[in-house]
């Protein structure tokens, strides 16, 4: 009857729990929804939750839960594809200018400060704004801004570990340095990479829904939960409940992937 | 003055609670010193703790009196013990860098418990802490107490925290360690004015430690703690040279003694007279670059090493000592050209030269289990099928008193000693002439290292591997060696026989070093 | 004193740095100006003519400096959308964004700062469990979405402001505070639950280390070693955090100002981007990370105050 070690954190499993819904709603809602997340019904405007429409519908009478279902498989898309491009990016580069140091490193490092200096959303906006807005565009602007932020952290780990004494111990057995990078610390650092790649997540749902909230981030056909807020604003007075839904959806992710990488980070700690 | 009696201490974390002290029995009078001597995790430290009113913690429970003049320790309010704590009794941590606040000057926190304790104006806080300041031999005292504890040596620090507790004249002085982390220079000094301290102001000491020859130079009566339990109290003497329990005596012989050695030794060292030569250094000299940064090429080095030129010959053991900054560890590495800036010459007549490193923790790849760690050599080198490699890896941990189990296992499920075999059976995959051994044995327990020496002195013996064995105890250096080096800022000040070194040394240096290690 | 220097050093290359890129990612990357201006239909000989007018023929590294001068000086370029300078059309917007950035600043550190501490302090306590779970969901919650829910509640329902009635702080600068109040909350909230979860966890780590067990053994009452060693060491991670999470506060409120219609520089920038008006988005970019470049190096100077380790 024992539980598994990872069951008893709780953390962990409200991430598992909350995300795993996000996860199957979103698949769900890319083959089938209730009504067709664009079909607008000038009947049913504004309509209140039903029986017919759950949450009700909005100002063009479109069905705000199919809406919602396939708004966050969108948000989730944007997310995975912005959290591959980073972690991938930042790994190489983290990776590379750790262990080897010298001037590439300081001068990427400098190059890292300065884009840090700027807020990430407004980096993305930039890149929006040479390479136009959409999805794609978002998932490449994003993914960029990201990689810094991800360098930084893989390379704070190389410069721990590069010292370690089983690193040269490796040099003298005659391992390549290209070993050492990939098979020897590269392991070490999976840790703090997976639970990075959690706030990656994080942060990618909160950069999305903040463009698509301004109006330069995901466009029409594709529905986005910012968005649908940002629509949901103009009618706060009369549906307030059209808010709260889309803007608590992008709470729930949020959520529950702060959850997911607390609950990993008490995980690596114990 | 000071009464333990019957004190347990058990945690509940979890279902069975865990005894970590039974039955712990102290006492002392005043004007006191007594020690209390244990390896890593026998309880000495939780029951001095418990003493000084300063272990509490979640689900621990402590049970039996602890009356210190008076007052009851264990069951009295906080703000009673409040009174006690910095006053009456006062306490020495072992690592000084720790211990202080990074954050305040150094004044600060050697008047604190006066300022707590005492009801005395600045002007004469400020007197008593230069007069501290003096009384543990730290001149210059207004200008230390300016200072910030990152800048004074490890020493002065430690000098700096026995002045703190010091300040209100307690009548028990606690010293968990206060030694450990200092050079034996230091050791030396810093148990010499413990002694003072004691002569001066009649201040009793219980004194911590888990060197049992350290001890005995400064306590008149000794407690032997092992796994929770008192093993053997009498008078130091007596537990040093009569020890009576199982546990003391190990602990006692696990001391390697500076005597002189027995004839079978001497003919080894006449056998390998004629042998070859397995390296050469010449006049070697090595930098660490200082304020490398984007804007400034290293052009400014800090010399590291000068001038050194030795040879190591087949089949011995060469011991390289020094205290802490000699450049010992940095002379091993530059052998194995793993020193970025040097000069000279140096040369291998064998291949492949090996290093096993101090610290067990860091040598041994986290992520991975030890086959693969112990398989990656051969896989480097590519000759051996995965089998062949198995049965290779199986048979060096055999040899190191290991057996196949070990594998499957990480580094993290072994003990210090475990992981110091498997480091010394990673550096004989590649079958070396040569290891270069740097403080192997100093991070490990007294009776742990002894087995440790005891295995390397046996490959030594049975293989016919050379190594060059760096260490800062003179001990362990004479136990290993046939010839030793001493270092001091990066020199070799004096090299010879065991014999010659140890027996009838010409440095100063050296004499200071053999004096400090012999006293205690 | 030498270590200030170097820091004025890596903060003067950051700006150069940055200035660079916001440079080539408006001047070079987005294509040719002259042709932006004339439209794709324009003959060669105007296109060049044009190209000739506004110094476009010259080398890269010239035409950056000169871009760089010019900004210093206050010249900052022409809107392609309206013709006018744009530093006519930042001149009355900057004040206003830096005034929400700074009151959502300070917000932040008067409710982590006691909050986070409170809760260090009673770790195992109601309030602690309570504000500890309540953090977890606000951390979660991003700025404009607070902003919506401020708006409905405290403005529709609660009508403790008007929303969308901005208060110049020209005509009454109280009420302008007060306007701005509630956008400040907005981004302040979420980032003040990270900081006090940050601060707490803080607190309670450096009360692990070897040099609390010091005060305690000289007598230090609980809280003495709370106010006057652990506070102290605590409160460098959280600067640190404060420091990098400047940049998302300013982030936070361009959008913000959509949700309260604060006619600060985010409108701006987000109808330049529709517009593709380079030399204004360019121009606030600029202005973002210079100041976050410059608060940054204040936050590098306090530590200096804070940590005498810094000062090697």
């Amino acid at each position: 009857m024992n539980k598994p070690e990872w069951m008893k954190n709780r953390k962990f499993v409200t991430g598992i729990v909350i995300t795993a819904i996000v996860v199957i709603l979103s698949i769900i809602g890319t083959f089938f929804t209730p009504y067709d997340p664009n079909a607008m019904d000038a009947s049913a405007k504004l309509a209140p939750m039903s029986a017919a429409h759950l949450l009700g519908c909005d100002n063009f009478g479109r069905d705000i839960f199919s809406r919602i279902m396939s708004g966050m498989g969108t948000t989730l898309i944007v997310a995975i594809g912005t959290v591959l491009i980073g972690v991938m990016g930042g790994t190489v580069v983290g990776a590379f200018t750790g262990y080897y140091g010298g001037v590439i490193d300081e001068v990427l490092m400098r190059f890292n400060d300065a884009v840090l200096a700027f807020p990430s959303i407004l980096l993305a906006l930039v890149f929006i704004s040479i390479l136009g807005s959409g999805k794609y565009n978002v998932i490449i602007a994003l993914g960029i801004v990201f990689v810094p932020s991800y360098a930084r952290i893989v390379r704070s780990e190389f410069l721990r570990c590069k010292n370690m004494d089983y690193v040269k111990s490796a040099k003298l057995i005659g391992v390549s340095d290209l070993r050492i990078i990939f098979v020897h610390i590269l392991p070490n650092a999976y840790k703090v990479i997976l639970s990075s790649v959690a706030i990656g997540f994080n942060n990618a749902v909160l950069a999305e829904a903040g463009m698509s909230f301004l109006g330069i981030g995901v466009q029409p056909p594709d529905s986005s939960l910012g968005r649908m807020l940002s629509e949901a604003q103009t009618y706060l007075f009369i549906k307030p409940s059209y808010a709260i839904i889309s803007g608590s959806m992008i709470v729930l992710m949020i959520f529950g992937f702060s959850m997911l990488n607390e609950g990993m980070e008490e995980w690596s700690d114990a | 003055m000071l009464d333990v009696i019957d004190l347990n201490i058990e945690f509940h974390d979890h279902i069975t609670p865990e005894t970590v002290v039974y039955d712990f029995d102290l006492h002392m009078e005043e004007g006191e010193i007594v020690g209390l001597v244990g390896e890593s995790g026998s309880g000495k430290t939780m029951s001095a703790l418990s003493v000084a009113g300063l272990l509490s913690r979640k689900n621990m429970k402590k049970r039996g009196t602890i009356v210190f003049n008076g007052v009851d320790i264990l069951n009295c309010k906080r703000s009673e013990l409040r009174k006690l704590q910095g006053n009456d009794i006062a306490m020495v941590f072992q690592e000084p860098m720790t211990s202080l606040d990074p954050l305040k000057k150094i004044g600060y926190q050697i008047e604190e418990s006066l300022v707590i304790h005492m009801d005395l104006d600045k002007e004469e806080r400020r007197k008593r802490v230069i007069e501290a300041l003096k009384d543990v031999e730290l001149d210059n005292a207004e200008f230390i107490m300016e200072q910030y504890p990152h800048e004074l040596s490890g020493g002065m620090r430690q000098r700096v925290m026995i002045a703190a507790a010091l300040i209100c004249e307690p009548k028990l002085l606690i010293c968990d360690e206060p030694t450990t982390a200092l050079d034996v220079t230091i050791q030396a000094q810093i148990i010499d004015l413990l002694k003072k301290v004691n002569k001066d102001h009649g201040t009793a000491i219980l004194f911590i430690s888990h060197d049992l020859a350290l001890v005995k130079s400064l306590c008149s009566r000794v407690l032997v703690m092992y796994k929770g339990n008192i093993v053997e109290a009498g008078s130091s003497n007596e537990v040093f040279y009569n020890p009576g329990n199982d546990y003391t005596k190990a602990l006692v012989s696990a001391i390697p003694k500076l005597e002189k050695k027995t004839g079978e030794k001497e003919e080894d060292n006449k056998d390998k007279k004629d042998k070859n030569i397995l390296l050469k250094v010449d006049s070697l000299n090595a930098f660490y670059p200082v304020g490398d940064s984007l804007f400034k090429r290293g052009d400014r080095r800090k010399q590291i090493l000068h001038d050194i030129s030795f040879e190591v010959m087949e089949g011995e053991i060469l011991g390289l000592v020094g205290e802490s900054g000699c450049g010992k560890s940095t002379l091993g590495k530059s052998i194995l050209s793993m020193v970025k800036y040097t000069q000279g010459n140096i040369t291998h007549y064998s291949e492949k030269p090996q290093m096993i490193f101090q610290d067990p923790y860091s040598s041994l790849n986290p992520a991975r289990k030890t086959g693969w760690i112990l398989e990656e050599p051969l896989r480097i080198e590519g000759k051996l099928s995965d089998s062949e490699r198995n049965i290779k890896v199986v048979e060096m941990l055999k040899k190191v008193g290991l057996d196949e189990n070990f594998t499957e296992r990480y580094p993290r499920e072994l003990s210090g000693g475990q992981r110091q075999r498997v480091c010394i059976a990673l550096s004989l995959m590649m079958d070396p002439k040569l290891i270069i051994a740097d403080e192997p044995v100093s991070a490990l327990d007294v009776t742990i290292q002894a087995q440790i020496m005891d295995l390397m002195l046996k490959l030594n013996r049975e293989m016919g591997i050379s190594m060059i064995f760096i260490s800062h105890d003179l001990r362990v250096v004479y136990k290993m060696c046939d010839r030793v080096m001493v270092m001091k800022e990066g020199r070799i000040v004096e090299s010879g026989t065991n014999e010659e070194v140890y027996f009838s040394p010409k440095h100063e240096y050296t004499k200071m070093l053999l004096n400090a290690a012999e006293k205690y | 004193m030498r270590f200030v220097l170097r820091k004025i050093a890596t903060m003067l290359i950051t700006v150069l740095l940055v200035s660079f890129f916001v440079f080539l990612a408006f001047q070079v990357i987005p294509g040719d100006p002259a042709t932006a201006m004339l439209g794709t239909n324009a003959t060669k000989e105007k296109v060049e003519a044009l190209r000739e007018q506004l110094g476009l023929n010259r080398p890269l590294m010239i035409r950056y400096f000169e871009w760089l001068f010019s900004f210093f000086f206050g010249d900052m370029g022409t809107s392609y959308s309206y013709g006018v300078s744009v530093r006519s059309m930042l001149a009355g917007k900057v004040p206003i964004t830096l005034s929400l950035t700074l009151i959502s600043f300070i917000l932040i550190i008067l409710i982590s700062i006691p909050l986070g501490i409170e809760t260090a302090e009673h770790e195992d306590g109601i309030v602690a469990g309570i504000i500890g779970g309540l953090n977890q969901v606000v951390m979660a919650i991003p700025p404009f979405f607070i902003g919506i829910l401020l708006t409905y509640f405290l403005g529709l329902v609660l009508q403790l402001f008007t929303p969308g009635g901005y208060v110049s702080y020209k005509t009454d600068f109280f009420g302008f505070l007060y306007y701005l109040l509630f956008p400040a909350i907005a981004i302040a909230l979420p980032k003040a639950a990270m900081n006090m979860k940050l601060l707490k966890s803080s607190v309670l780590k450096e009360a692990k280390l070897d040099y609390v067990r010091t005060a305690y053994s000289r007598g230090n009452s609980t809280k003495d070693v709370l106010y006057k060693h652990v506070l102290k060491n605590a409160l460098i991670p959280v600067i640190t955090f404060l420091g990098m999470t400047l940049a998302d506060i300013v982030a936070g409120s361009l959008i913000v100002e959509q949700v309260f219609s604060i006619p600060g520089i985010g409108r701006l920038l987000i109808t330049s981007i529709s517009n593709r008006d380079y030399p204004v988005v360019s121009a606030i970019i600029a202005i973002v990370a210079f100041i976050v470049i410059i608060i940054n190096f204040l936050v590098d100077i306090l530590y200096l105050i804070i940590d005498p380790r810094t000062r090697g």
